[in-house]
């Protein structure tokens, strides 16, 4: 018994601390940790803002489904049925208590569990989201690279022309465009429409074409000015761009091995940015080109009142925003040596 | 070695008096130096364009000769040409420069050479550390890879053999567990360790001549002394020369063989460094030795600056650059004066030189079609009308550096 003489709480604590000193020495799991405490509260308060919006929003469910013809008693009856009638406070705290057990409720007017509605969906946007980054930076890194190999030069200028008129131009607009020049008058891509994967991967490319291109181009734009500037900056004002130099390196060399690396950050920080910016803009894209994505799933749910669905989808959305974030904070210890072994 | 107090003041205890380097010959001017010097700059000009049409005027006529295994010390303020002058041997200039006259590095002549084989230069002929060994470092890169990259740069050897090669200069400039330091990042080193490995990386190819751009500045005062100790013996142990650029006179003084101070892109004092400061002759060169603060001087007294403006570059000097902030400047000093070797070895450009001697200023220049012709001097000799007469004596030198101080 004489083992059992350290209180069980001191016990508790020095573990605790142990552990602490333990992560604390990774700087990886240091920020893993840090931010996922910090997602805590993020959440919370996504979560009141977006229910407290949606229960101020006049109308509910029932109302809609029902129809404006619809009894006094028939309404009750189905907002009983739906759980509308209870206060605002109880369905907030059931809406997240499911969300804690992994339950995120089912949709109000289909009546399917909103988990399967977003699994249905969400490879579609996933799909657009990531080409379109994929394709943005597969352009934008090396048309920057090439641009900033000579400032000022024929190519930088072209470039330059275009990505500012790209990155002023509305992705609906320069969705209707594309619409307007490849589907309606050379008829080449389908102007609307998706086709899963699994059913054939060809058809799905072909109707990805016009959406991915859409929602990239003015990212592209955006990319490309900024990292051309960034690396523009580097070779004019770090002296460790000279020391290269006057090593003897060429100036592929000095762009590639010493400015990129060091232009990455900020490249890396816009995109983690976009990211967020980038869901609003795929919403509008999806409704545009009718893809069956998390976006149309969002506007049917506000039209329909489908609260349930909404505020998961939002959940979702800042969900992955925290995420991304939480990868680009990773991604800058794998690349910034001065974090990785920095002090703390 | 020198007489002037104030230098004593600011070298450090155990640094080398300067001129105790191998070679004190004298300095190396076309005629008596047996061989043609390492590097030769000749009227070497260099004029900036700005995007708007505006243009600088950065360097205008400067010329120099350095021999092989010695120091030569660039001194000026900021502005004065001495970072530019030295980018212009390296071919470091941005597209905007325009640079004329010469430079011949070892015969070759570098100005107007396409940069592809300026590459091949760079390294291997003439390699340069920068002021602030913080930012002169890739960040992002291995100190070994920094180095090992400016030996594949010029060799054919595999990673091995670049390797040993990188550990060796570590070693060289006194790095210590070089071994273990090879897979550091910069910034996990103290500023005179990544210093140290700037050198490393400069000497990388086995260069005739580096060049240190205020490579100490960024430095607390005992690592200087050591970075540039450091210099000077590598310079006698790999018989390399060195151009020192600095703003420090006091630094010049302790370690360099040859001292050119630059003002508004031009030489206006050129010596061995043992002459130079044994007699100061330019007010410019007097101002900026008052300026250094001195030890002896007495608790809470304004410090001596060099009163004015430093010269507006956008337009081309048509009277002495120097005139407006000179305590002895006269009428004469509407015509720029040449820069004429007035006594053996030591040049000057100026009408009213410090010191005895200084009253018959008419006698070296007219005899500098003679004697002074060799030198690289700006040919024009003005007819001093009335030098003798309007030269003042000497003024002190708190009295020459202007107070016109600030707390």
């Amino acid at each position: 018994m004489t083992l059992a003489s350290t209180p069980p709480r001191a016990a508790a604590l020095t573990w605790l601390s142990g552990a602490w000193a333990g992560v604390s020495s990774s700087p990886i799991l240091r920020i893993i940790i840090k931010r996922l405490l910090m997602a805590i509260p993020i959440m919370l308060g996504v979560s009141i803002l977006t229910f407290w919006v949606l229960a101020s929003i006049p109308g509910n469910a029932a109302q809609l489904q029902l129809g404006i013809n619809a009894t006094p008693e028939q309404i009750a009856t189905l907002e009983k049925q739906l759980g509308l009638d209870q206060p605002a406070i109880q369905r907030y705290l059931d809406w997240l208590g499911g969300l804690l057990t992994g339950d995120l409720g089912r949709s109000s007017v289909s009546s399917q569990p909103v988990t399967s509605l977003i699994a249905d969906r969400l490879p579609v946007s996933a799909e657009l989201v990531g080409l379109a980054f994929v394709l943005s930076l597969a352009v934008s890194i090396p048309v920057a690279l090439v641009s900033a190999r000579r400032p000022g030069g024929i190519i930088d200028r072209i470039a330059m022309v275009i990505a500012a008129t790209g990155q002023s131009i509305a992705n609906y607009v320069l969705a209707l465009l594309l619409v307007l020049i490849f589907a309606v008058k050379a008829g080449v891509l389908p102007a609307i429409g998706f086709t899963p994967i699994s059913e054939d991967l060809g058809e799905n490319l072909k109707g990805m074409v016009l959406p991915t291109l859409a929602l990239a181009f003015p990212l592209m734009c955006f990319y490309t000015r900024f990292l051309r500037s960034d690396l523009v900056d580097q070779l004019q004002r770090e002296d460790y761009v000279d020391t290269a130099r006057a090593k003897g390196a060429g100036p592929w060399r000095v762009l590639l091995r010493h400015a990129f690396r060091n232009s990455s950050f900020g490249l890396i920080t816009l995109v983690g940015l976009n990211v967020s910016v980038l869901i609003g803009v795929t919403v509008i894209t999806e409704q545009i080109f009718a893809m069956p994505g998390l976006g149309q799933l969002l506007l049917q749910g506000i039209n329909t009142r489908d609260f349930v669905v909404v505020q998961d989808l939002v959940i979702l959305f800042a969900a992955i925003t925290v995420v991304v974030n939480l990868i680009v904070d990773l991604l800058y210890v794998i690349l910034d040596p001065r974090i990785r072994y920095g002090s703390r | 070695m020198s007489a002037d107090p104030a230098l004593t003041d600011v070298r450090p205890a155990d640094a080398p008096a300067g001129g105790t380097g191998p070679a004190d010959a004298p300095t190396a001017s076309p005629g008596t130096a047996p061989g043609a010097p390492l590097l030769s700059v000749r009227d070497l000009r260099v004029m900036f364009t700005r995007p708007g049409g505006g243009r600088v005027f950065a360097v205008n006529g400067l010329s120099y000769e350095l021999r092989a295994g010695r120091m030569l010390a660039i001194i000026g303020e900021s502005g004065s040409g001495k970072s530019v002058s030295s980018r212009a041997i390296m071919g470091l200039l941005p597209p905007s420069a325009t640079v004329t006259g010469s430079i011949r590095l070892d015969g070759t002549e570098i100005v107007g050479m396409p940069e592809r084989r300026l590459r091949q230069l760079r390294g291997t002929q003439v390699a340069m550390i920068f002021q602030d060994p913080t930012r002169s470092l890739n960040p992002t890169m291995r100190i070994g890879l920094q180095i090992t990259e400016a030996i594949h740069l010029h060799n054919k050897i595999d990673k091995k053999a670049a390797r040993a090669r990188a550990i060796e200069l570590l070693k060289l400039v006194r790095l210590p567990a070089a071994e273990r330091r090879f897979h550091d990042y910069p910034h996990q080193l103290s500023g005179g360790m990544r210093q140290r490995v700037m050198i490393a990386i400069a000497l990388a190819c086995n260069p005739k001549l580096l060049i240190a751009d205020e490579a100490t500045t960024a430095l607390d005062v005992t690592t200087q002394a050591q970075i540039m100790e450091l210099l000077v013996d590598l310079r006698e142990q790999l018989g390399m020369a060195v151009i020192m650029i600095s703003h420090d006179l006091g630094l010049a003084a302790s370690y360099a063989q040859d001292v050119v101070v630059m003002y508004a892109g031009k030489a206006v004092e050129q010596a061995p460094a043992e002459k130079l400061f044994a007699r100061v002759r330019m007010p410019y060169t007097r101002a900026l030795l008052g300026a250094i603060p001195r030890l002896d001087a007495t608790p809470h007294s304004l410090l001596p600056v060099i009163g004015g403006q430093p010269p507006n570059l956008s337009v081309m000097p048509t009277s002495c650059p120097f005139r407006p902030r000179c305590p002895v400047a006269s009428d004469q000093c509407a015509e720029i004066p040449p820069l004429l070797e007035h006594e053996p070895e030591h040049r000057w450009a100026c009408w009213h030189p410090d010191g005895p001697g200084a009253a018959d200023q008419a006698a070296p220049v007219a005899a500098a079609g003679a004697g002074g012709a060799a030198g690289p001097a700006v040919a024009s000799a003005q007819p001093p009308a009335a030098a003798g007469a309007k030269t003042l004596t000497t003024p002190g030198r708190a009295g020459s550096a202007t107070g016109q101080g600030e707390r």
